[in-house]
C-alpha cells in the first residue's frame, strides 16, 4: 500500500502536511508543491518496488516490508546516503532519517488520507483514474458539458 | 488514568467540522478524526489540525488584567468585576443606558451571545452586535428580504446532488477547504462548476467555467445573466407565477444588461456569460455558494439581492442540490445571529424595532422595561465612541482594533471611550487599549452549541479546564450581569439553551439531550421535529408566501482607481490562516507556512514598477501605508492587487465606505499604490 493522489482534486491547502507533522512529533513527511497558481502536488514516499533508497541503505534500517518502504530508527546512522538516492526527494534527515511510515501504529490508517478535505489522498491506486473514466462516461452521456 | 476521547467543534470556520479532543489527566493530548461526522465526514483543514496549538499557547492570559499607567497589573476577579460593574454602572448613571455599547462575538456559543444580547438590553442598551456585521450583514437583510430567511437554504453535503454550482465571491477551498470534497462528488457525478472571482484560486481550479471579473462588478454580471436567461426563455415560469412576485420589474431592470454591456463593465468575455447563465438556469439542480466577495461591499445587499433574483427566476430553490448558500466565516456567525447578538434583531430574529418584540422580551425575561432598536452597529459603536456618544463598551472575543475598516481610527476612538472592559483569550490590539481584561476560555475549556454554517446546531463538549484563572464566557457574563444586579443564574450552559429553547421558536425543539452525538439544523419548532435541512420546500415566510424578486441597479464601487491610487486592492484570506489571525498567527504549523504580510500583483505591473518577487514594497491608500512582500502572479488581471487581512497592516489600508443599509464596510475594493521600499 501507498498513498495515492488525485491531482485533478489537489486544493493545495496543506491540511496533510499539518496532519503529518502533527502525528509525527513535528517532522512532516509530506510536502505540498505548487505549480505556479495552476495547480498543488503534494509530494510523498511512493514507498517504490524497487527502492533506491533501501538498496543504499547499508544498516538495513531502510528496508522492504511487503509493498512498504520501512524504516528502522534504532539502525539508522544518519548518513544521509538515502536522502541522495531517493528520486522523489521525500526522504531527508537530520540527526535520523524521516520518511513516510504510513502512520504504523495509527489503526484508522495514514492521517492524510483521514484529513484531506477534498478527498485527494487514498490508498485505492485506482481510485483517481476510476473518477476520471466515470465523469468522462457520464459527460458523454449527456453530450458533453455545454 | 486513561485517554478519554471528547466531542468538539473546530474554533474556526463555519464549516462546523466535529473532532475530538484526547484529553489524559487534564490535558488535551491529541486529536482525534471524527469519521461519522456529516459535513466533514473526518477530514480537518491545517487550522482543524493546528486547533490544540493554542491551547497551551504561553501568550494566553491567565489572570483578570487591570490598567497600571503603561503596562498590566494582574487582579483578583473580585476586583475586576467590582472595577467592570463601577465602569459600566457609572456610565450607565451619567449618561443613561444608551452611552453603553456591547460586542459579541462570532466565536463564542449560542449560550454566551445570548447571555451578551440579554444583558446589554436588561442593562437598557439596544447597541448589541456582532462581527458578522463585518461578514454577512447584507446576508441577513437581503435574504431576509427577499426570501424571509437568512441562512443557507441547503445542507453542505447537498452539494453533491447539485448538477451546477455557481460559486461567486468565496474561495471556499482554502477559506472553507472541507466544502470543496462535496463540490467534487457533484463533479464525479457530472455537475458544471462556475466560479466567478477576480482572482484565480485554487476554487477556480475547480471550475469548468471561470468569470475572473472586475472586482465590485458583481451586481453587472449576475444582472447580466439574468438578462440571457429571460431573454433566451430559460426561466422557470411557472415557479415564478406561482412562487414570486415582482418579476416584471426585475425583467425592465435587467433588459439593458445586455451579455456585450456587462462584458465591457465586468471584463468577462460575453460568450462565457451566456454560458454560464444558460448552465445555471438549464441544469436539473443548481446551487449559488457564496461568501465575503459578495457581501464586503459597500453595494453587498444588492450583490444578495440579484444572487436571490437568479435563483428564483430559474426556480433553482426548496429542492436537493439547489438553493441559496452564504458559506459563513466565523464558526458561530449563524448562531450569534439566531441569538440576536445584532442591532436589528432580538432572538430569533425578532424586529427590535417591532412593539410586539419588545412586549413579548419584556414577559419572556420578566423585565419591565427594554430598549427598542435597532442599536448602533459593530462599525457605528466604534464612530460613536470616537464621537463621545458611547461612554464605556463591553468587547467579547473580538478584535475591532485590528479587523475593522481604517483600523487607525477604530483604535483613537476605543482610546477616547471612559471605560472598556475586554474579555478574550489573548492580548489583542483592542485588549491593549481596554481598562480592564477578562481572561475567557477556548472551545475545548468550555461547552456549549455551535451554530456552523448550514443552521446545523452541534454540542461541543468541555474537555480541559481553562488556563490558570481564565473563566468560561457565560461564566464571566453571570459575574458581570450579578455584579451589576442582575439576576443571572445559569449553573451551565444547558440551563442557558433552555431559556433559548423557550425564547427562540426555530430552536425550540434544539434541546440538549437531542444534541448529544447528533445535530439539529434549525428551524426546529418542536421537540420531536426532525430539523429543516433545505428551506422554503413550499413557499416562503413572507407576505402570501411568496419570494420577492427586488431589481437591483448596478452601482460602482465607492472607490475606483485614480491617478494617485491606480491599483484597485482586494482583501481575502488564506488557508493556512483565519481572521484577525489572533489565533492562527499564534500557531506554529500555521504562521510558519504563512508569516508575513504579502501583496500579490500581476506580473506586468510589476515589472513596470521594476519590483521583483518577494522584494519588500509599500502599499498606500487615502486611509494610510503598510510594508508587505511582493508576490508576483498571474492569479490577477492587471491594475488589481491582492493581500490577506490576517495581518494588522491590511485593514490600515481599506476603505471605511459602507453599505446603507447592511452597514458592511466595503473591504473587497478600494484604491492604492504600491512602491518599491527605495
Ligand atoms: S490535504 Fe489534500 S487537498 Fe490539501 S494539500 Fe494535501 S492533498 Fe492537497
Ligand atoms: S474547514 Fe473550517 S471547520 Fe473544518 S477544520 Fe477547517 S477551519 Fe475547522
Amino acid at each position: 500500500m501507498a498513498v495515492y493522489i488525485d491531482i485533478n482534486r489537489c486544493i493545495g491547502c496543506r491540511s496533510c502536511e499539518v496532519a503529518c507533522q502533527r502525528v509525527h512529533g513535528g517532522h512532516g513527511h509530506i510536502n505540498v508543491h505548487y505549480v505556479r497558481e495552476y495547480a498543488a502536488v503534494p509530494v510523498l514516499c511512493h514507498h517504490c518496488q524497487e527502492a533506491g533508497c533501501t538498496m543504499v541503505c547499508f544498516t538495513g534500517a531502510l528496508h522492504k516490508e511487503g509493498e512498504c518502504t520501512a524504516f528502522d530508527v534504532e539502525k539508522c546512522t544518519g548518513c544521509g546516503l538515502c536522502a541522495l538516492a531517493c528520486p522523489f526527494g521525500v526522504v531527508w534527515t537530520d540527526k535520523i532519517a524521516h520518511k513516510c511510515d504510513l502512520c504504523q501504529g495509527r489503526e484508522e490508517g495514514p492521517a492524510c488520507i483521514a484529513t484531506c478535505p477534498a478527498n485527494a489522498l487514498s490508498d485505492d491506486f485506482d481510485l483517481a483514474t476510476r473518477r476520471a473514466r466515470e465523469r468522462a462516461v457520464r459527460a458523454a452521456a449527456v453530450g458533453g458539458k455545454r | 488514568m486513561t485517554k478519554v476521547l471528547v466531542p468538539t467543534v473546530c474554533p474556526y470556520c463555519g464549516a462546523g467540522c466535529g473532532f475530538y479532543v484526547a484529553a489524559e489527566r487534564e490535558k488535551a493530548i491529541g486529536i482525534e478524526y471524527m469519521l461519522d461526522h456529516p459535513v466533514s465526514q473526518g477530514a480537518l483543514c491545517a487550522k482543524g489540525n493546528a486547533a490544540l496549538e493554542i491551547l497551551y499557547h504561553p501568550d494566553r492570559l491567565t489572570s483578570p488584567l487591570k490598567r497600571r499607567g503603561e503596562g498590566w497589573a494582574r487582579i483578583s476577579w473580585q476586583e475586576a468585576l467590582d472595577l467592570v460593574a463601577k465602569g459600566l454602572g457609572q456610565a450607565r448613571k451619567k449618561h443613561g443606558p444608551r452611552s453603553l455599547a456591547f460586542l459579541s462575538s462570532s466565536k463564542c456559543s449560542n449560550e454566551d451571545n445570548y447571555l451578551m444580547q440579554k444583558l446589554a438590553r436588561l442593562l437598557g442598551s439596544p447597541h448589541i452586535d456582532n462581527c458578522a456585521r463585518l461578514c454577512h450583514a447584507p446576508s441577513v437583510v437581503g435574504l431576509n428580504k427577499t426570501l424571509g430567511a437568512a441562512g443557507m437554504t441547503n445542507p453542505i453535503p447537498d452539494i453533491a446532488s447539485s448538477r451546477c454550482i455557481f460559486i461567486i465571491g468565496s474561495n471556499l477551498a482554502e477559506n472553507h477547504p472541507v466544502i470543496s470534497r462535496w463540490v467534487h462528488r457533484a463533479k464525479d457525478r457530472g455537475a458544471m462548476v462556475i466560479v466567478a472571482d477576480p482572482r484565480a484560486t485554487p476554487t477556480s481550479w475547480m471550475a469548468d467555467v471561470f468569470l475572473q471579473l472586475e472586482p465590485g462588478t458583481d451586481v453587472a454580471l449576475l444582472n447580466g445573466m439574468a438578462h440571457v436567461i429571460i431573454n433566451e426563455g430559460l426561466i422557470n415560469r411557472e415557479y415564478i407565477a406561482q412562487k414570486t412576485k415582482g418579476f416584471e420589474a426585475l425583467s425592465r431592470a435587467v433588459k439593458d444588461f445586455t451579455p456585450q454591456r456587462t462584458a465591457e463593465i465586468t471584463g468577462i468575455a460575453p460568450e462565457d456569460i451566456v454560458r454560464a447563465a444558460r448552465a445555471y438556469a438549464t441544469s436539473p439542480a443548481s446551487a449559488i455558494l457564496y461568501s465575503m466577495g459578495i457581501t464586503q461591499h459597500s453595494t453587498g445587499t444588492d450583490n444578495v439581492q440579484s444572487i436571490s433574483n437568479l435563483a428564483l427566476i430559474c426556480g433553482q430553490m426548496g429542492r436537493p442540490g439547489t438553493g441559496v448558500m452564504p458559506l459563513r466565516g466565523q464558526n458561530n456567525v449563524q448562531g450569534a445571529c439566531d441569538m440576536g447578538a445584532l442591532a436589528e434583531f432580538y432572538p430569533g430574529y425578532k424586529k427590535a424595532d417591532d412593539p410586539n418584540t419588545i412586549r413579548y422580551f419584556r414577559e419572556a425575561w420578566n423585565a419591565p422595561d427594554l430598549p427598542p432598536g435597532p442599536g448602533l452597529t459593530a462599525t457605528e459603536m466604534i464612530e460613536a465612541a470616537g464621537a463621545g456618544e458611547i461612554k464605556a463598551m463591553y468587547i467579547m472575543g473580538e478584535d475591532p482594533a485590528n479587523s475593522d475598516p481604517c483600523s487607525e481610527h477604530a483604535r483613537r476612538s476605543l482610546e477616547s471611550l471612559d471605560f472598556l472592559v475586554v474579555q478574550d483569550i489573548f492580548m489583542t490590539a483592542t485588549a491593549q487599549l481596554a481598562d480592564v481584561v477578562l481572561p475567557g476560555a477556548v472551545w475545548a475549556e468550555k461547552e456549549g452549541s455551535f451554530t456552523n454554517t448550514e443552521r446545523r446546531v452541534q454540542w461541543s463538549h468541555k474537555a480541559i479546564e481553562p488556563p490558570g484563572e481564565a473563566r468560561s464566557d457565560r461564566g464571566i457574563i453571570c459575574d458581570v450581569a450579578r455584579s451589576l444586579g442582575l439576576q443571572f443564574d445559569y449553573p451551565d450552559a444547558a440551563s442557558v439553551l433552555a431559556e433559548i429553547n423557550r425564547t427562540v421558536p426555530q430552536y425550540a425543539g434544539i434541546l440538549r439531550e437531542r444534541l448529544e452525538g447528533s445535530s439539529l439544523v434549525w428551524p426546529c419548532p418542536t421537540v420531536d421535529h426532525p430539523g429543516t435541512p433545505i428551506l422554503h420546500r413550499s413557499g416562503f415566510n413572507l407576505a402570501e408566501g411568496r419570494a420577492s424578486l427586488i431589481p437591483v441597479p448596478f452601482s460602482p464601487a465607492a472607490e475606483a482607481a485614480s491617478r494617485n491610487h491606480p491599483f484597485i486592492l482586494t482583501t481575502g484570506r488564506v488557508a493556512v490562516h483565519h481572521n484577525a489571525g489572533s489565533m492562527t498567527r499564534r500557531s506554529p504549523s500555521l504562521i510558519s507556512r504563512e508569516p508575513d504580510l504579502f501583496v500579490e500583483m500581476n506580473r506586468e505591473d510589476a515589472a513596470a514598477l521594476d519590483v521583483e518577487d518577494g522584494d519588500e514594497v509599500r502599499v498606500a491608500t487615502a486611509r494610510g501605508e503598510t510594508a508587505a512582500y511582493a508576490r508576483l502572479t498571474d492569479r490577477l488581471k492587471k491594475g488589481v492587487v491582492f493581500m490577506p487581512f490576517h495581518f494588522p497592516g491590511t485593514n490600515i489600508l481599506t476603505t471605511d465606505a459602507i453599505d446603507p443599509e447592511a452597514r458592511i464596510p466595503e473591504f473587497k475594493v478600494c484604491a492604492c499604490n504600491v512602491f518599491r521600499r527605495d
